[in-house]
């Protein structure tokens, strides 16, 4: 057995797995997978017969289905039963920031050092270096965003999930502010931004109750501008609900590309693969807590395309090359040749069959013929 | 060569670590979609004794679509035609992106255990299995001995 295969290499990074003297461990260590993927949830959601999946992975599987089914159960599902399942969410986040301390733990006290020893030199060390205890995804943004989760939950994700990152956060502080709260000392209702004004004039009575909600409004047009100045549209964040792709013209499918600014290039079937594939990272992108920018998602479509051309070329490349080289067309032959022959002569035969129909047709009813 | 999605390494190493008894799969160190695959025959069939090499391919879409198999040994059963290919529900229509390589290929050494005559992809070894099962298993046994042998 080949162990050294670049295969297992390329797995060096993975998180190490529990020992096995903790199989209740191992088991709940388990119980975040997606049985999809096989790894950690990301965006779970829940069909009819209960399963959760990656919404990626659920929504993609479904679009290749001819009779939509859990992968699970084959209980028949559709793709509007899909729901979010934000408490799935919630502990799988929790997971992944225990694990390495749960690790740490569950290792035998025997070592100098009670922190978890790297198992390879490089293995975990960009995590545990940036952030000691937590696994390198989501790992600042749910912690430093955690005070804000409240307001920001209020509020809506539109913003949230059109800017880009570094806005992100920055847009998030801004409208929390602006949410209304209570004056410590007078109780009167206002925008927080504006409570310590307030307080500092000696709490004057709030007469202009109108001008908070205006301010938001211009607020909002602020937050909208920026997006725009980033080049993005003010992209709806609802889900897209896919056309009939039977009836859909190409400029039909053009326009839903144009809509999120995505590349128009290519005959039907290519729009088609990239309007469907759009359809699946943008919804499921939909169903989690902490979205992806829309350019992020343009990156990665691009890049599945990429990948996928690539290796349709390559397999076609490789085939017609083999056949170049001797003993390619040589094995070709033999690999073939024995199932060319018996092709060969079944049509002969069919052929002479036919001529000695035809002749006892001809035969027999010659003044048909005509 | 494109990149493998995370679930076909996880899937590779376990199989090369801890492969299931009586299969062995390794990837081609050129195409690491492309499996060899040899499978025992399950005792108390009419393979026992024999291995049977298979070759496994996994498609763009996979865990979307289900991989493709193929007998390369010759092997006398309903289900398998003489080109190699393979009857197997969870191939085709009953396949779920739940399953994986190694599921696939328990499924097929069960398949190798309990043929299915009524079901069948070789129509003329199905009539034999049917008509006469005793002359059909000697065939099988015999088939086995001849091309299975392991070399």
């Amino acid at each position: 057995m080949n162990t050294n295969h670049p295969l297992l290499a390329s797995l060096a990074d993975e998180p190490p797995p529990f020992p096995d003297s903790h199989p209740q461990l191992q088991r709940l260590d388990r119980s975040v997978l997606c049985t999809i993927c096989k790894e950690i949830f990301r965006a779970p959601v829940t069909v009819t017969c209960g399963h959760t999946f990656c919404s990626e992975c659920i929504r993609s599987s479904l679009s290749v289905m001819t009779d939509k089914k859990c992968p699970l159960c084959h209980a028949t599902i559709t793709e509007g039963s899909i729901r979010r399942n934000r408490a799935m969410e919630e502990v799988t986040e929790a997971w992944e920031t225990a694990r390495d301390s749960l690790i740490t733990l569950s290792q035998p006290v025997a070592g100098p050092s009670r922190r978890r020893p790297p198992p390879e030199p490089n293995s975990k060390s960009s995590s545990s270096t940036s952030a000691n205890l937590k696994r390198p995804r989501r790992s600042d943004e749910s912690r430093s965003q955690s005070p804000n989760k409240i307001s920001k939950k209020s509020t809506d994700h539109v913003d949230h999930v059109v800017s880009s990152d570094s806005e992100e956060e920055e847009q998030v502080q801004e409208i929390s502010e602006n949410d209304e709260g209570e004056c410590p000392l007078c109780s009167a209702r206002m925008a927080i931004a504006s409570i310590p004004m307030h307080i500092e004039r000696g709490c004057p009575p709030v007469s202009k109750k109108k001008s908070a909600p205006g301010n938001q409004k211009a607020d909002w047009r602020k937050v909208f501008s920026m997006a725009g100045s980033t080049k993005e549209k003010n992209v709806s964040m609802k889900r897209i609900t896919s056309p009939n792709y039977h009836l859909a013209t190409p400029t039909d499918l053009r326009n839903i590309l144009n809509e999120y600014s995505l590349p128009t290039v290519g005959d039907k079937p290519a729009l088609e693969a990239r309007v469907r594939q759009w359809i699946i990272l943008f919804n499921s992108n939909l169903d989690t807590e902490h979205p992806k920018s829309l350019s992020a998602l343009r990156a990665k479509l691009n890049a599945e395309e990429i990948s996928k051309k690539r290796d349709k070329e390559r397999g076609r490349d490789e085939a017609v090359e083999n056949l170049k080289t001797t003993e390619g067309f040589a094995e070709h032959v033999r690999n073939s040749g024995a199932e060319f022959e018996r092709l060969r002569k079944e049509i002969m035969e069919r052929d002479a069959k036919r001529a000695k129909a035809a002749k006892g047709l001809e035969a027999s009813s010659a003044i048909e013929v005509d | 060569m494109a990149a493998l999605p995370k679930r076909i390494l996880k899937e590779t190493e376990r199989l090369m670590s801890d492969a299931p008894p009586g299969i062995s799969a390794a990837p081609n160190n050129d195409n690491l979609r492309h499996f060899d695959v040899t499978v025992a025959g399950p005792d108390q069939s009419p393979y026992e004794g024999g291995v049977f090499k298979l070759e496994l391919f996994l498609p763009d879409e996979y865990p979307m679509n289900p991989p493709k198999v193929r007998f390369l040994t010759r092997i006398y059963h309903p289900n398998i035609d003489k080109l190699g290919r393979i009857c197997l529900d969870i191939l085709k229509d009953k396949w779920s992106p739940a399953l994986q390589i190694r599921t696939v290929l328990l499924s097929i050494q069960a398949l190798l255990g309990a043929p299915n005559p009524d079901d069948p992809l070789a129509n003329d070894v199905a009539q034999n299995w049917k008509e006469d099962e005793k002359a059909a298993i000697a065939q099988a046994k015999e088939w086995t001995r001849l091309y299975a042998n392991g070399e």
